[in-house]
């Protein structure tokens, strides 16, 4: 069944297609959420949001664009003014658990364990971006989405995304340069 | 802005291999000579590699659940949200005082005392009511009275002199 059927049966209110729309963005919604929030019970809080929103939006949505970009753009709404409304009460980032540590990293023990540090190091140092920025990286960076996507779900001009993703992975990499332990000029 | 400030600009694009020859080579003639820069390109390399490994999670089956749910708790949410609208702001203000009033007046040992001057109050209201009917009802006379008078007053005045010939 195609993406357009599942959106007009969900407009006729048929339960089978919603659980269809779920199933296919369900994840990469949460994702982007647990990226932006960094908590998970926060992140399944925004996610019911999102989907709630998504729902009322829905008889909104203009057939002749693409419902992924429309879709993320609504999320991504939401997870700004949620942030701007409640400016995360609650700042702090879940450990860098063992979920964030299932990634593969190859046979050898001590570029992954220099990985796994700087992947710590960078999901600390996201809090540390304006909310914009923030977003805008993970959509790049962690989801790896184009420019132009990315552009597309923000609203933004492409070179504007640009240099604000630029100025952001400089500021991580700022993060990551400046750890202790590490010389200057030293590769992690 | 020093040399670095401006390598720092393009660093990024540096190392996702976008920039034009000859700003290519302006930026590994510098590095060459800075460690500091040559350190920042290298954790971009790092961060880049970092975020491409970051895994994704699956969501819970519990939170599943909750988005399957969502168009019937819509529903749900939809059949109270009127009670939240602004215009019914001074009725729900109303009913309250309305319940605090009664629930005074149930738990007060004295009912029949409260009674007596509810009704007293009703009384003086009622009696004010019938006062300012009066009032009213004497002004209307004499706001007729005078409009009579007026028109008499014109009737006779004459003002172009005329003389009807058949009042001779």
């Amino acid at each position: 069944m195609d993406l357009e059927t599942i959106i007009r049966d969900c407009l006729d209110g048929k339960q089978g297609a919603w659980n269809m729309l779920v199933d296919l963005y369900s994840k990469k919604v949460f994702n982007m959420a647990y990226q932006f929030a960094g908590s998970v019970p926060e992140a399944e809080d925004l996610t019911q949001d999102i989907f709630l929103k998504l729902h009322g939006a829905l008889p909104k949505y203009d057939f002749g664009k693409s419902f992924t970009a429309w879709f993320l753009t609504l999320a991504k709404n939401t997870l700004i003014d949620e942030y701007r409304r409640t400016k995360w009460e609650k700042r702090q980032r879940d450990e860098f658990d063992e979920r964030l540590h299932a990634a593969a990293d190859g046979d050898d023990p001590e570029r992954a364990l220099a990985r796994e540090e700087a992947r710590k190091l960078l999901w600390a140092g996201l809090d540390a971006l304006p909310p914009d920025m923030r977003l805008a990286v993970i959509l790049k960076e962690i989801q790896g989405k184009k420019y132009e996507d990315v552009a597309e779900i923000l609203g933004l001009p492409v070179g504007t995304v640009k240099s604000r993703i630029n100025r952001g992975r400089l500021q991580l990499a700022k993060i990551l340069r400046d750890r202790p332990g590490i010389p200057e000029g030293g590769h992690p | 802005m020093t040399a670095c400030d401006r390598i720092e600009g393009l660093l990024a694009a540096y190392v996702d291999a976008d920039l034009a020859p000859e700003e290519k080579d302006l930026v590994e003639r510098h590095l060459e000579g800075c460690p500091s820069c040559a350190a920042l390109a290298d954790s971009l390399r790092s961060a880049g590699e970092a975020f491409a490994a970051f895994p994704e999670i699956e969501p819970s089956p519990a939170l599943v659940t909750r988005l399957r749910a969502v168009p019937g708790r819509r529903r749900f949410r939809f059949s109270l949200d009127f009670l939240l609208k602004p215009s019914l702001q001074p009725v729900f203000a109303v009913a309250s005082i309305m319940a605090v009033a009664f629930s005074l007046y149930a738990s007060s040992p004295d009912k029949k005392r409260i009674e007596q001057a509810v009704t007293r109050q009703l009384h003086r209201g009622y009696s004010t009511f019938e006062k300012l009917t009066a009032k009213a009802g004497a002004i209307t006379d004499s706001l007729g009275a005078a409009a009579d008078s007026l028109y008499a007053s014109i009737k006779t005045l004459n003002p172009l002199g005329k003389t009807d010939k058949y009042s001779q």
